[in-house]
């Protein structure tokens, strides 16, 4: 452990960074509604020293031998309590240091991005609300704290999605994320409660030790595991649940560039991360969880091949990103995974922020649209674009290629070489419809593209001025030179981590990383670049036509348009299930049992009550009065025995 | 405890009293209502300051009970104002004497 004074100013430190955000959410809330210039300044100045405060923490966490833990003890009674405190190691330091740093760049492009909206200081309130509680999710001791934590993202996900309420399909949207992340979370609730009833223990680092798999079964562990992995699915939006993200796309832009792709739904991973040691204790979970990623990966890719909406195709992109982390961590590949979501935090805000910029230029989230009405004009946000867009693709020497390299590296340590080619699959999949995306923007065909369907109107509050581009360019900037530099930390980052980690699964991860790097890595680079091709030769050339293969076959176009076509399956389950099973035996007990019962004990009470109605004079307080007056007699009675 | 009992027992009567005031001489149901939650409450804060003085988790348990029944009863009763008032066009309890 570490020298007491250290000790003290982390949690100090801590302290500050966690709730400082949350007093300005209730600050913003109480008091500045109705000044907005006010509540914005509240929001960043919170988040900027809460920043400040986990840069430092950073700092000091480089200097320490080993993680530090505090808590205090809630609801402690009759031998059960609630541990309620901080849990700070390398992981949790790096994952506020990513949370505190895209939560300050998101707020300050929020200036220029929300200005003049009716609900500003709902909005910072909200992001201020997100900012805390994201932040107590990353440092939480104990799995209870970080399912409440959990949750609160998931309630200010709710609220910012459904931001613009008067919006019906917002509405909708902020409803169908939160009911199926709650499906998910109640699978995690079920989890962790095996876990309690088995261990007795809900904090980590014991769930992380060895004692916890001593204590179950292998079947119990493996059950415990996919159970918490269900709340990884929900809120990660993996298969079967992942799509809720792209219709949480109905919120403001950087809502979805903070929330719905570098950190919120990043989330999930981070659990998986974090109880690493222990998921990886029952190699059964670990394959199915392996499958989970693989499959969401894929389809998500597909998925984002055909989507002409920009921001739908970034919010596919991060399902299949998500999908590469989830991957990467089943096959054993912590430090891939981890890394990958570090960078994928930078160059994803990155690409929804620069999207966020030519939507609130030109009114229209449509690609053709955009790219008609000239968006490469605009520097900044154009050369931006391009480089995270190279770097999602994985291409030297931008961040991406790193963390992709690392993750097809651990995939090329299994001996099932069916994950590698669904990997690099993916690269290629990536490559294709993030360069695809690129094309149509950049070189836009004035008389050529495909029509535009109804439904892709202009249809966001935020539609086209100019005001505020300063203030969000700067964002745009930082974001961009990060998505450059990052990837050159990844050796100092891995020694880092991989401090953190117990033994053995220090020695599974390296060992998974260090093999088959060097034919994967080429296979991998070289995917990249033939889809990028295939990108420049169907969107990108003199005479392309800018219509995909898949659009050419239609049953496949339809297939992908209609997300496979999940959401009817959804549709088709809640209406036969729940529409016309649950709730139509709910219908007829109530108005056969109850309103039954009821009419009927209504009735004998009307019938006796005429009979007993000569009694009284219908005054209701003078009854009341007699009441209490009988009590306190009876009640002196009783206790003085006088009368 | 850092409050003694007798003080935890002295503000929920002096809060029972004010409840019991309340739903007796204001006329106005919704206020009634008000007073009979405002006992429910003093109840509530005797019972939890019972459950730390005697180190029992049984009172707070009970606490937790009567919140439950004092939002149903709330939601009912609010049901019924609504109601007679729509019926009568108003809260004054004088008024609902059908049952005579």
């Amino acid at each position: 452990m570490v020298g007491f004074s250290a000790d003290i100013s982390a949690v100090t430190a801590l302290s500050v960074a966690t709730l400082l955000p949350f007093v300005a959410f209730l600050l913003i809330l109480i008091f500045t509604r109705k000044r907005p210039r006010l509540s914005a300044s509240l929001a960043i100045g919170a988040v900027t020293v809460s920043l400040a405060c986990s840069l430092t923490l950073l700092g000091l966490n480089l200097k320490m031998a080993g993680p530090v833990q505090y808590s205090v003890r809630l609801l402690a009674s009759s031998g059960f309590d609630i541990p309620f405190g901080f849990l700070l190691d390398q992981l949790s330091v790096l994952m506020l240091v990513v949370v505190a740093s895209i939560c300050f760049l998101v707020q300050v492009y929020s200036l220029g991005y929300m200005a003049g909206d009716p609900g500003f200081s709902r909005y910072y309130a909200f992001m201020s609300l997100f900012a805390s509680a994201m932040m107590t999710l990353s440092v939480s001791p104990t799995i209870l704290q970080l399912y409440i934590f959990w949750e609160l993202v998931g309630l200010s996900s709710y609220l910012l999605i459904g931001f613009w309420y008067e919006k019906f399909s917002a509405t909708q949207a902020g409803k169908k994320a939160f009911v199926m992340t709650r499906a998910g979370d109640v699978a995690f609730f079920i989890g962790f409660l095996l876990l309690f009833l088995h261990t007795g223990n809900l904090s980590i680092p014991d769930l992380n030790g060895p004692a916890a798999s001593a204590t179950m079964s292998p079947a119990a562990h493996t059950l415990a595991a996919l159970l918490i992995f269900g709340g990884i699915v929900g809120k990660s939006a993996q298969f079967p649940l992942l799509t809720w993200l792209p219709d949480a796309m109905e919120g403001p832009t950087p809502v979805s560039a903070l929330l719905h792709s570098a950190t919120m739904v990043a989330a999930g991973v981070y659990l998986f991360a974090r109880l690493f040691p222990f998921f990886s204790m029952s190699p059964t979970a670990m394959e199915i969880f392996l499958a989970i990623g693989t499959i969401s990966m894929l389809l998500a890719s597909t998925m984002a091949i055909v989507s002409r909406d920009i921001k739908k195709v970034w919010a596919y992109s991060t399902i299949s990103q998500l999908g590469f982390m989830i991957m990467a961590l089943g096959a054993g590949g912590y430090f891939a995974g981890v890394f990958h979501l570090t960078t994928h935090a930078g160059f994803k805000a990155l690409l929804f922020l620069c999207s966020g910029v030519f939507i609130h230029r030109y009114g229209t989230n449509d690609v053709y649209e955009l790219g008609r009405s000239g968006a490469r004009r605009m520097i900044v946000p154009t050369v931006s674009i391009v480089l995270a867009a190279a770097a999602l693709s994985g291409f030297p020497p931008l961040s991406g290629y790193f963390s992709k390299e690392a993750i097809v590296g651990s995939m090329a340590g299994l001996p099932n070489p069916f994950w590698l080619a669904a990997a690099l699959a993916g690269v290629f999949l990536t490559a294709y419809y993030s360069f695809r995306l690129i094309f149509i923007l950049l070189l836009p065909r004035p008389e050529k593209g495909p029509p535009v369907p109804a439904s892709h109107g202009p249809d966001h509050g935020e539609a086209g001025h100019e005001s505020g581009y300063g203030v969000m360019a700067w964002p745009l900037i930082i974001l961009a030179a990060v998505t450059v530099v990052l990837g050159f930390l990844g050796n100092p980052l891995e020694h880092f981590l991989l401090k953190s980690l117990p033994g053995g699964a220090v020695a599974a991860g390296a060992s998974a990383e260090g093999a088959g790097i060097a034919w994967s890595h080429w296979a991998a680079l070289g995917l990249a670049a033939a889809g990028t091709a295939l990108a420049w030769l169907e969107f990108g050339r003199g005479g392309a036509k800018q219509i995909g293969f898949v659009e050419k076959i239609p049953p496949l176009y339809r297939l992908f348009a209609e997300r496979w076509y999940i959401d009817r399956f959804y549709g088709l389950l809640v209406n036969l299930v729940i529409d016309r099973g649950i709730s139509y035996i709910c219908y007829q007990n109530d108005k056969k049992v109850i309103d039954g019962t009821i009419d009927g004990l209504s009735e004998a009470t009307i019938g006796s009550g005429r009979i007993a109605a000569f009694l009284q004079s219908g005054m209701i307080q003078y009854r009341l009065l007699v009441i209490f007056a009988v009590m306190v007699l009876l009640s002196i009675y009783f206790f003085f025995q006088v009368l | 405890m850092i409050v003694p009992f007798s003080h935890v027992l002295v503000v929920g009567g002096i809060i029972f009293a004010l409840g019991v005031f309340c739903a007796v001489v204001r006329r106005n149901l919704i206020m009634m209502v008000l007073g009979i939650e405002i006992m429910l409450n003093a109840v509530a804060i005797v019972f939890a300051g019972a459950s730390l003085r005697w180190q029992n988790l049984d009172g707070q348990t009970f606490v937790l009970f009567i919140l439950a029944v004092a939002a149903s009863e709330v939601a009912i009763g609010l049901g019924m104002i609504v109601y007679a008032f729509r019926r009568t066009g108003s809260f004054d309890p004088s008024n609902f004497n059908l049952l005579r």
